[in-house]
């Protein structure tokens, strides 16, 4: 019985191990980049990108793709997140699948940190050049120190071709043309290679005659001093004079070879200028706000007041990069990531043109499942239970208001 | 054959098992020095060591050592005071220059693809040299603490200069003037780390004009004489034996 008892438990033993090793065989893409398991109130009021453009879908190796738009920096922004003090405009791709090329903010080449200030807007542009074929999910991105990365939308686009034929050529201001991929790579292994040989020699001086038991016995029979021989000490000098004299000598002669450096550099760039956006016609009060768990639905009650000189209808709710449409005022040309636009999500109880200086209370649904896919419901778990997100008018003749809605959700449960 | 009775059976025998005995410790003690310095470089060190735009001249120059100098410092405890070995400084900067060679090499170019021009490791074998030979030419722990410590610090530098230099030439991209090494990491795209993170140039010697790098080595240095009387002695703690009952030394 016990020799059975003892079959079964080893049999078993390696029928876990087997399972163990079988599982990691299982290792599936990870092609996303956690934007869904951003707190929900992080995306709702924080960044707010729009009017977003990825120039190409598919591009070969060594071609640009340049992703365009604007972000607006909410002014309700949370307490919970510092102020984007220090941001960096960043690109979410996985590893350097492309390079960055560029990247601007207002017009100004932004490669380093940045000031961005509350309840502003600005447009931006990221150039990426093609380097690792393949197909990529490219996120815009905002990182605000104490605040974490923001994320925003994320379009997949194709690479195609070879990763051995990118190239990365750069002219240096001493007139060098380099290829940045490659270059100085052979002289790091160089350099590397000759000081661990002199390394492994210096070990091997000493691991080639007897090392760990005679010497100790010799150490505790009060002989070490006969364990280091005058011999050993001229090696040793040979070892520290070589060492000092070639690092001197090596940073001489580095230093002719390049005699122009210049330090790192660093420091937060101020004085981003921001969009100049018309004031707003449309006034928005947002009467109260809910959100219906089991059907998935933002209901807002609203009293809109047009105090401009042309008719209005609301046209889009957007919040955390998903974007609501009212089908009837606003269809998307732009190619907006399927997965974050719901194209007839947005419902008015009154959205016929509001005439100039008039006053209406409607109510707007803003419903899809993107609230569930996108975890935005997560929000009625937030310790502050607020949402917010951008209100777009249009006119008859196309023209476009965004007004910000900021107001307390109140959540649903039945 | 009782328990009582010698395993070996001559002088040969006893020299070639103790051979055997040297290379199996050996390369024990190497591949545990291997992950034990590299996790704690990694936890410390880290993106100093990781990137080629952190590796400034005030920062990178006075941390590494630094940080770098406590396994070197407690494996030399325990090799020279049990053994009178010179070697300990240098066993432990070559493995961890294996273990970041390889972690380079298969998961940063293998893995997520960047060049190794931007995320090479750091060169510290001078330094471990003039740390064990100090001490074998000294026999004092003090003394290999002052002035191997200092060299340690001071030598961190140069020795890094003939890879560093070429990737801080200058240029001009869109406008604005970067070095090589600030637009390989501005091109390559690190979506986990932002670059507020990077702490380059950052401090208050602004007395020393340019020449920042040596004032940053010689206090780099001194505090390198601190942490290895530090772990100097965590290394001769951890390398007793006073639980064997018949060797309390």
């Amino acid at each position: 019985m016990k020799t059975i008892k003892d079959k079964v438990a080893s049999l078993s033993f390696v029928a876990l191990l087997m399972a163990l090793t079988a599982a990691m065989f299982y290792t599936p893409t990870a092609s996303a980049h956690g934007e869904k398991s951003q707190a929900a109130f992080m995306r709702m009021r924080t960044i707010h990108w729009y009017d977003l453009n990825w120039s190409k879908d598919e591009v070969a190796v060594n071609e640009t793709v340049t992703i365009s738009g604007k972000f607006h920096v909410f002014a309700g922004w949370p307490e919970s997140v510092d102020e984007p003090d220090v941001s960096f405009l960043n690109i979410g791709i996985p590893g350097p699948v492309f390079i960055r090329a560029g990247s601007w903010i207002g017009g100004q080449l932004v490669p380093r940190s940045v000031a961005l200030s509350l309840g502003e807007t600005y447009d931006f542009k990221v150039l990426l050049k093609a380097r690792r074929p393949g197909d990529w999910h490219v996120h815009t991105m905002m990182n605000v120190q104490g605040g974490g990365p923001i994320i925003g939308p994320g379009k997949w686009v194709t690479i195609t071709g070879s990763m051995s034929s990118f190239v990365n050529p750069i002219v240096t201001l001493t007139g060098k043309t380099l290829d940045l991929e490659t270059y100085n790579i052979s002289n790091i292994y160089f350099w590397h290679a000759i000081w661990y040989a002199v390394g492994v020699a210096w070990m091997w001086y000493w691991a080639k005659g007897p090392i760990f038991i005679p010497r100790h016995l010799a150490v505790a029979s009060g002989k070490a001093s006969t364990l280091i021989s005058s011999g050993d000490k001229k090696v040793g000098i040979i070892f520290l004079v070589g060492t000092i004299v070639a690092n001197a000598y090596l940073m001489g002669a580095t230093n002719d070879e390049f005699p122009i450096t210049t330090p790192l550099q660093a420091g937060t760039m101020r004085g981003i200028i921001p969009l100049e956006l018309p004031v707003p016609s449309v006034n928005v009060v947002v009467d109260d706000a809910t959100y219906r768990v089991p059907g998935r639905a933002m209901q807002m009650s609203l009293t809109v007041t047009n105090n401009g000189d042309s008719a209005v209808r609301l046209g889009e709710f957007m919040t955390a990069s998903v974007r609501f449409l009212e089908p009837n005022v606003l269809e998307d040309e732009t190619g907006y990531p399927d997965d974050l636009l719901a194209e007839e999500g947005l419902t008015v109880s009154d959205n016929s043109p509001l005439a100039p200086g008039e006053t209406r209370s409607i109510s707007v649904t803003a419903s899809d499942a993107a609230w569930e896919v996108y975890r935005l419901a997560d929000l009625i778990y937030d310790p502050d239970s607020r949402f917010a997100g951008l209100l777009f008018f249009f006119d008859e003749a196309g023209n476009r208001q965004m007004v910000m809605v900021d107001a307390p959700l109140i959540p649903s449960f039945i | 054959m009782s328990a009582s009775q010698s395993a070996v059976r001559s002088r040969a025998e006893a020299v070639a098992v103790s051979r055997t005995f040297d290379w199996m410790i050996l390369f024990v003690l190497f591949t545990a020095v291997l992950g034990g310095y590299h996790i704690h470089f990694m936890l410390t060190g880290g993106d100093w060591d990781f990137w080629s735009d952190w590796k400034d001249r005030r920062l990178w120059v006075t941390v590494v050592p630094i940080v770098a100098i406590t396994f070197p410092a407690a494996v030399q405890a325990c090799l020279w005071w049990r053994y009178r070995l010179p070697i300990g400084a240098t066993l432990c900067v070559l493995a961890l220059l294996l273990g970041e060679w390889i972690n380079r090499y298969m998961n940063f170019w293998g893995w997520t693809y960047f060049p190794i021009n931007i995320c090479f490791p750091s060169q510290l074998i001078p330094g471990a040299i003039i740390l064990d030979v100090v001490l074998m030419l000294s026999g004092s722990m003090t003394l290999t603490a002052v002035a191997g410590g200092l060299g340690w610090g001071l030598i961190f530098y140069p020795s890094n200069w003939p890879v560093i230099a070429p990737l801080h030439q200058p240029v001009e991209y869109n406008g604005m003037m970067f070095t090589l090494a600030d637009l390989s990491g501005y091109h390559y795209v690190r979506t986990g780390t932002p670059e507020y993170i990077r702490m380059v140039e950052k401090g208050t010697l602004r007395t020393f004009g340019k020449d920042v790098a040596p004032v940053s080595a010689f206090f780099s240095g001194f505090v390198s004489v601190i942490v290895y009387f530090l772990w100097h002695f965590f290394g001769k703690w951890f390398s007793g034996t006073g639980f064997i009952a018949d060797d309390a030394s």
